[in-house]
């Protein structure tokens, strides 16, 4: 079971994590294992531990932003931009496939993978919800109208019920199928590194 | 002109910084937490603790610092660092540019204080 000063520290790595997209990885890791210690060790010395004295202990440890922002000047790693790269990364993989059918997706997926504005995790659901981005769906919707049928789909392991006898489901489905491209970009978009704080000490 | 004045002063705090680090390990070695709580302490060197952690990192990379896990009497094992020839050789070099620019800016700015 989590306590609520265990969360509030857990909250405060993942964010650190975070921050430090585009620091190399080794030393990202080092830093976060580091910071984890140095919270480790405060917490040993408390006498009594509270909420209150967990967020003192995390304000005297500063904003992620900012340690990422000091970590970024001391390895001489570029301060994220929002840059071309990333948003382009964002549009192939929503909208590729329709432009440029399956190519364009993977277009999509090549440049979110070569970004370093997001972390693995994050790279792996854009890539994984949804396969194909809108395209997906589209297409799936252009054979169902049309055809009746549908096997042999793009994106794998869909299985549509030989009749038309549950719309319901399939229409929940579709708007599922829809949907999901969409909230993986905003996420992506929320989530996406850039800008920067001034390092200070 | 404070804006300034700010930047500068976070400037010269950031570049020697390190030196203070070398400085705290020239006797001893000490794990990350206790450095840490060393050099914030001092009142007007570190205002966010955290980011010396990517300071060590950096002076362990060029080879000033070293590393080494010792167990530790009340937790899990820590992470010493201390000082390696080539750092100690950075530190006195510091030591003595320091001291020349720190008796030339004296000499100017506490002129009305001083004798």
């Amino acid at each position: 079971m989590k306590s609520t000063a265990d969360k509030l520290v857990d909250d405060y790595l993942n964010r650190l994590n975070r921050e430090l997209a585009g620091v190399p990885r080794a030393r990202r890791n080092e830093l976060v294992q580091e910071i984890s210690d140095h919270i480790a060790e405060a917490r040993a010395g408390l006498e009594q531990e509270s909420d209150a004295e967990i967020r003192t202990l995390l304000d005297r440890l500063g904003d992620p932003a900012e340690i990422a922002a000091e970590a970024r000047a001391r390895f001489g790693v570029q301060p994220r931009q929002r840059n071309w790269h990333d948003v382009a990364a964002l549009i192939f993989l929503l909208v590729g496939g329709l432009i440029l059918p399956v190519i364009g997706w993977f277009i999509g997926v090549v440049l979110l993978w070569t970004s370093s504005a997001w972390t693995t995790g994050e790279k792996l659901i854009g890539t994984l919800v949804v396969p194909g981005g809108l395209a997906l769906p589209l297409f799936l919707g252009v054979i169902a109208v049309s055809g009746g049928s549908c096997s042999g789909e793009v994106g794998g392991g869909l299985e549509c019920s030989p009749d038309t006898s549950t719309p319901f489901l399939a229409v929940s489905f579709a708007i599922a199928l829809f949907l999901a491209p969409l909230l993986t970009v905003a996420f992506l978009a929320h989530r996406m590194r850039r800008g920067d704080v001034a390092p200070a000490v | 002109m404070v804006a300034q004045q700010d930047a500068l002063l976070a400037q010269m705090r950031r570049g020697t910084l390190q030196y203070c680090v070398l400085s705290l390990l020239e006797n001893e070695e000490r794990y990350g937490f206790d450095l840490v709580r060393g050099l914030a302490e001092m009142d007007g060197m570190v205002t966010s603790e955290g980011t010396i952690y990517p300071l060590l990192s950096r002076l362990r990379r060029d080879g000033l610092v070293e590393t080494t896990w010792q167990e530790s009497p009340t937790g899990p094992p820590r992470r010493y660092y201390r000082l390696t020839t080539a750092g100690q050789a950075a530190l006195e070099g510091f030591r003595l540019e320091w001291r020349r620019f720190r008796d030339a800016v004296d000499h100017f700015v506490e002129r009305t204080a001083g004798s």
